[in-house]
């Protein structure tokens, strides 16, 4: 009993502490409606901004957003479970950014079966049962680095492309894109390896980017589909002294990111518009509870960032979103 | 309070076990109410419920596996690997059967959830053979495998998830099951009916009894002529049939085979057991209690994400609730730590 109690007790004493224990059972009522939104996971800066966006819009609507990440980063269990227990908690809507294109189906579904609409953003969903598709154009984004990568090689070099990620559908088309772009840049271009993955976190993608510097001494432009992919990438790079002797083309942006962009260690960063894009998600959710009509396909746009624009007016606005409120 | 020490280990099987037994439970009432009292009103609906049960299935699987491993005083850390093996190895099996026009129908799901079950319970096999055989700690060998199954999975997937054709495997953990009259998704009643199996097992069979003799002290039970090896081997290929069932299970819920799945699942599975009340030092365990620590993890989790609890908090609430758990099994056992 002793020890019951030493558990209740600490239990108690950590929900006190961790502000878990809101007051509950506000009226019905007078309640806005509850707005889900469930990104890959929550420590990217990406998904800041896109949390930033969203909030924006539940502020603008007077909305609630709840915004929940799968307990483990990139886990899609983890995120079925996530959408699980929104349905169970009956939000009015579920604005969500799946981690496999088809593993996250039968959970959607049962969303809508459950009479809960549900918009995809960032990343690409099979079947129909969700209402509109908020995102960048990937392959898009994908080609505007290919043709960066190629005018700064003058159409000729040995390329590497790392791709990032096992079943993630937006980086595919990246990288897709991409492969796109290089083979219309001409047929001097040899891409040397396209078939490693980064994986998950920056550590991982690191470790694969040391090996394949090792294993080609003589590489002439890489490109990596994603921030974590291109953090990782970078830090192989400068680890090994060799940043800034190739031209590197990254997709998204953070503060190490940009600074490598300033050094001339990065040649160019595509930029989505995750602000944009969990504001639009948000807005299109709400448009959908109200009964108004919504396009299947919203595109949030892609710019290209080089150490020439980093400064201009419509850059600056990109990476500097309002901040979400209490993140 | 605490019983006399037996001479012999903690080979007992008198009502203080029952007592044991009783402490996860209180444990899960206590989060139940804890939640039902803080959380928003949904939290105590019967939708809610079966959500919470439905993702029990997979961690509570592998933690009845990793129940036999643990009482006999091993370690598995490869079932978060072999669980996505197992995904694959059914993805693969069920196209392979599928695509060649053969056993279409009812037949092939089952048949590649069984090829699924095979490959992990060999994975385990091979553990068990050189944990026992070899005398090599079960921690290094299955940290081993946890890297050669994971392996295994994303050779045999090539680095993706593996597509499959709609079939009924894909609804056997859906929270509204098809048909409505099963209640509970058919995961959920695997679950429990593995429960029951396990449970009968380990009282009631003389492989279970030898499984807790070589647990509390397995010198011992070699002079009372227990075969020692051979039974940790059927420990181990045991515990890897159970992740390959939950593998199963994931790939139910996942629809694709997924090589990258589960990751760290291991760390859950368990936890489960040893909130439980499973010793790692062996020799203490019960299917139940191995289910409902499993349970008190995913209320956990459900109740975090209805209070919009970020994440970092139930990180926090589960990691102190599994060493109280191990507070109070230093408790009942002083001298094992």
């Amino acid at each position: 009993m002793r020890a019951l109690s030493l558990v209740s007790g600490l239990l108690m004493s950590l929900c006190l502490a961790a502000g878990c224990g809101r007051p509950s059972g506000e009226p019905g009522a007078a309640a806005p409606p509850a707005i889900a939104v469930i990104p890959k996971g929550t420590t990217h800066s990406f998904w800041k901004a896109v949390h930033a966006g969203a909030e924006k819009a539940g502020r603008e609507l007077g909305a609630e957003v709840i915004w929940q990440g799968p307990h483990k980063e990139d886990d899609r269990q983890m995120q079925i479970q996530v959408v699980q227990n929104f349905i169970s908690r009956r939000v009015a809507a579920i604005v969500l950014a799946p981690l496999d294109d088809q593993a996250l189906v039968p959970p959607v579904q049962a969303a809508v079966n459950r009479g809960i609409p549900v918009v995809i953003i960032d990343s690409g969903l099979n079947g129909d049962a969700y209402r509109s598709f908020v995102a960048t154009d990937n392959a898009r984004g994908g080609r505007l680095c290919a043709e960066r990568l190629c005018t700064l090689l003058n159409g000729t070099g040995k390329v590497v492309m790392l791709r990032y990620q096992e079943g993630s559908a937006s980086t595919a088309r990246r990288e897709a894109g991409f492969l796109e772009g290089m083979a219309a840049c001409g047929t001097d271009i040899e891409l040397i390896s396209t078939d490693q993955y980064a994986g998950a976190t920056i550590e991982k993608a690191f470790q694969a980017a040391q090996n394949l510097l090792n294993r080609f001494a003589e590489i002439d432009g890489i490109f990596c589909p994603n921030e974590s992919s291109t953090q990782g990438m970078l830090r192989a790079l400068q680890t090994a002294g060799r940043a800034g002797d190739v031209y590197f083309v990254g997709f998204d942006a953070n503060e190490t990111l940009l600074k490598a962009v300033r050094d001339g260690e990065i040649h160019g960063l595509a930029l989505q518009d995750p602000f944009r894009m969990g504001y639009l998600g948000v807005i299109t959710a709400a448009r959908v509870l109200k009964g108004e009509p919504v396009a299947p396909r919203i595109d949030t746009g892609v710019i290209l960032l080089t150490p020439d624009t980093i400064d201009t007016p419509a850059i600056r606005a990109l990476l500097n979103p309002p901040p979400a409120p209490d993140a | 309070m605490r019983p006399a020490r037996q001479p012999a280990g903690r080979f007992r099987f008198f009502p203080f076990r029952l007592r044991g037994g009783l402490g996860p439970v209180i444990g899960l009432v206590f989060v139940v109410l804890l939640f039902a009292v803080l959380g928003p009103a949904p939290f105590s609906s019967l939708y809610n419920a079966k959500t919470i049960v439905t993702q029990t299935v997979i961690v509570g699987i592998g933690a009845l596996g990793m129940t036999f491993v643990i009482v006999s005083g091993g370690i598995d850390l490869s079932v978060g690997s072999l669980v996505a093996l197992s995904t694959v190895v059914t993805a693969v099996a069920l196209n392979a059967l599928t695509g060649s026009g053969g056993a279409a129908g009812p037949a092939a799901p089952l048949l590649a959830a069984l090829a699924g079950i095979a490959v992990c319970a060999a994975c385990g096999f091979l553990s068990g053979l050189i944990t026992a055989r070899l005398r090599v700690v079960s921690f290094i060998v299955t940290l081993g495998m946890m890297q050669i199954a994971r392996g295994l999975a994303k050779w045999l997937g090539r680095e993706q998830t593996v597509m499959t054709p709609v079939n009924w495997l894909q609804k056997a953990m859906l929270v509204d099951p098809e048909p409505g009259w099963l209640l509970l998704a058919p995961g959920v009643w695997l679950m429990l009916g593995l429960l029951a199996l396990v449970a009968v097992v380990l009282k009631y069979t003389v492989f279970g009894r030898h499984v807790f003799a070589i647990g509390s002290n397995a010198q011992t039970a070699r002079l009372c002529g227990v075969n020692v090896p051979g039974r940790r081997i059927a420990v181990f290929a045991l515990g890897g049939a159970f992740a390959g069932m939950a593998g199963v299970m994931q790939y139910a819920n996942l629809t694709v085979g997924d090589p990258t799945a589960a990751a760290g699942m291991e760390l859950d599975v368990i936890a489960a057991v040893v909130i439980g009340g499973g010793s790692l030092s062996g020799g203490e365990g019960s299917a139940a209690g191995s289910i409902v620590g499993a349970l008190i993890m995913a209320v956990l989790r459900n109740g975090c994400n209805m209070l919009g609890a970020p994440n970092y908090v139930q990180e926090i609430l589960i990691g102190a609730i599994i060493v109280c758990a191990v507070l109070i099994d230093r408790l009942r056992n002083p001298r094992t730590v």
